[in-house]
């Protein structure tokens, strides 16, 4: 056997029990979902057949379409607010070297350590104030202020790899700032505003404190929530739907974030410490 | 340099710190004003009194049990995940085969919402139906089932392993990151001059590991600390509030017992904590920068 064989071995019984921890939750998922229903109740492992009719089952009986529509809508239209906010000032932030930068970077940083579950009570308030409570509206202006602290530092951290010298040389040629931001400067930073997009829109989608304090009624509940609903307070739960309905709702964006995780580790490696 | 409004970085960095500042600075003001305040449960302000909020939280046994379990909920996942993730982020640096899909699968459960994990994990910990009984009757280590989350004995370890394997992927990789930029050259010359293994780590891998340690603690802290989804979806808190930490005891201050005072006065208290570990933070990182 090659050492490398032999490493690889040792390797992969070293990490065994967590990956069989971390792989538990997602066969169990898996499996109860495509449980029948007069199976499910039962402790046994495999379904004697599988029901894949589940998936459409709980389709209508989770109201799942409109739970998620919610998530796009409020996935998409908070990371769009806090892109056209955050791509300005990580501009500035990466270009210029001006007063109050220092205070502008603590001010995001508090901003980010700062989960909304502690300023629940305080948004609560706003929301009604701003005549919102209930409005999935309310929760695309939180989630967005939420997420800008997080898109300006990747945002910023990744603009600042992109050379200066190459919108001062378009400035020379005659180009105006304007023109030389969306002629060289965008098309060249449209990666890492990709990448940031879609963490933001991840974020957004999973969030779940905010969400279940502002939506009252199942028309406007998100995802999380939705789900949440049909585990919480009942004494029937339809195990096997609300599974195939957590699978539907995490393994496409599960699938998405272990392919980008690695951008995201090196924004937020070099985002932490400048 | 031409002037144009691309040009002058405050207007550039405006609308970002207005939308900010807008949603964080108005409700922390909200906060502080009704937690100074007696407040009814349809939050109307009934006149100054002082403190009495705050001491109302200090003397209800219940914030003072939330309190002392979030210490223990903080530490015991903060020192768990950097338990696992030093040695599994060593093996993820090593040459061996598979290990792109290792390194998936480990950072597979920071990509799922925390809501949906507790959920799943609800459902497996079930003491009829559930899987984990189930397994664990398989392969012979029990053989009554165990009603995992009707207890805090059982509920809270097992909430405390779900926030483990939930951080792990984070820490792992941010130490993959400090692990790859640590040159290869010191080893090797430690191999020639014989170093053992357990030298090596010791005497290079750890203190050149240090700051992104030091980091990943006060982060983790930090968001364990926020951490409301785990126990939320498993237990909400009980059973009667024996797995409570201070941000479910707070939400349920606030939107189940309609006491928003003492709850607004234990956010600002809890604000006041965060911008302390954010202080810690930054100096750590400041001082990583220096050197």
């Amino acid at each position: 056997m090659s050492p490398k064989l032999k490493k690889s071995f040792l390797y992969w019984a070293l990490l065994s029990p967590l990956i069989v921890l971390i792989l538990f939750p997602f066969a169990v998922m898996f499996i109860t979902a495509i449980k029948p229903a007069n199976e499910v109740l039962s402790p046994t492992w495999w379904p004697r057949e599988p029901a894949w009719r589940n998936f459409i089952d709980m389709w209508a009986v989770t109201n799942f379409g409109n739970a998620l529509w919610n998530s796009v809508y409020v996935s998409v239209l908070s990371t769009v607010l806090a892109l056209a906010v955050s791509i300005p000032a990580a501009y500035a932030m990466s270009r210029f070297r001006f007063a109050g930068q220092g205070f502008f970077r603590q001010f995001l940083l508090v901003t980010q350590m700062l989960s909304p579950i502690v300023l629940v009570i305080g948004l609560f308030r706003l929301v009604v104030w701003l005549g919102l409570l209930d409005n999935v509206n309310s929760i695309v202006f939180v989630y967005g202020a939420f997420n800008v602290a997080f898109t300006v530092w990747m945002l910023q951290s990744y603009f600042s790899t992109i050379p200066k010298d190459l919108e001062e040389a378009a400035w020379i040629e005659g180009a105006s700032p304007a023109k030389a931001l969306v002629m060289v400067f965008l098309p060249l930073a449209l990666p890492a505003m990709t990448v940031t997009a879609i963490f933001s829109f991840i974020n957004a989608w999973n969030e779940f404190v905010i969400a279940l304090t502002m939506l009252r009624r199942q028309e406007s509940y998100t995802l999380p929530i939705q789900i949440f609903s049909l585990v919480a307070g009942r004494y029937t739960v339809e195990w096997h739907h609300v599974m195939a309905a957590t699978f539907v709702a995490t393994i496409p964006v599960a699938i998405i974030f272990a392919w980008l995780q690695r951008y995201l580790v090196r924004g937020l490696a070099i985002g932490a410490v400048k | 340099m031409i002037r144009s409004p691309l040009t002058n970085p405050y207007l550039l960095i405006l609308p970002g710190f207005l939308l900010a500042a807008f949603i964080i600075l108005w409700p922390l003001y909200q906060l502080g004003t009704i937690s100074l305040n007696d407040v009814n449960r349809f939050g109307q302000l009934r006149g100054f009194n002082g403190v009495e909020n705050y001491v109302a939280v200090f003397t209800d046994p219940d914030f003072l049990g939330a309190l002392w379990r979030t210490f223990i909920w903080t530490g015991a996942i903060v020192i768990g995940t950097l338990v696992v993730s030093v040695p599994v982020a060593m093996i993820l640096n090593e040459d061996f085969y598979g290990r792109a899909i290792a390194r998936v699968i480990i950072m597979l459960p920071w990509a799922v919402s925390l809501t949906m994990t507790a959920i799943v994990w609800r459902w497996a910990l079930n003491g009829e139906s559930g899987m984990l009984n189930s397994g664990l009757h398989g392969l012979g280590l029990i053989d009554q089932n165990i009603q995992w989350l009707a207890r805090a004995s059982t509920a809270f370890p097992v909430q405390i392993m779900i926030g483990i394997l939930v951080t792990v992927p984070f820490t792992t990789t941010i130490f993959l990151g400090g692990l790859s930029s640590i040159p290869d050259d010191l080893y090797e010359a430690a191999k020639l001059e014989g170093a053992s293994r357990w030298q090596t780590f010791r005497e290079i891998t750890l203190p050149l590991m240090k700051p992104f340690l030091n980091i990943s603690i006060v982060l983790n802290m930090i968001y364990v600390f926020n951490s409301f989804p785990i126990i939320w979806a498993t237990t909400q808190g009980g059973p009667a509030n024996s797995t409570d930490i201070l941000v479910t005891y707070l939400y349920k201050l606030g939107f189940r017992f309609g006491k928003l005072g003492e709850a607004s006065a234990l956010s600002v208290m809890m604000f006041v904590l965060l911008l302390a570990f954010t202080v810690l933070y930054v100096s750590l990182a400041m001082r990583r920068e220096r050197t």
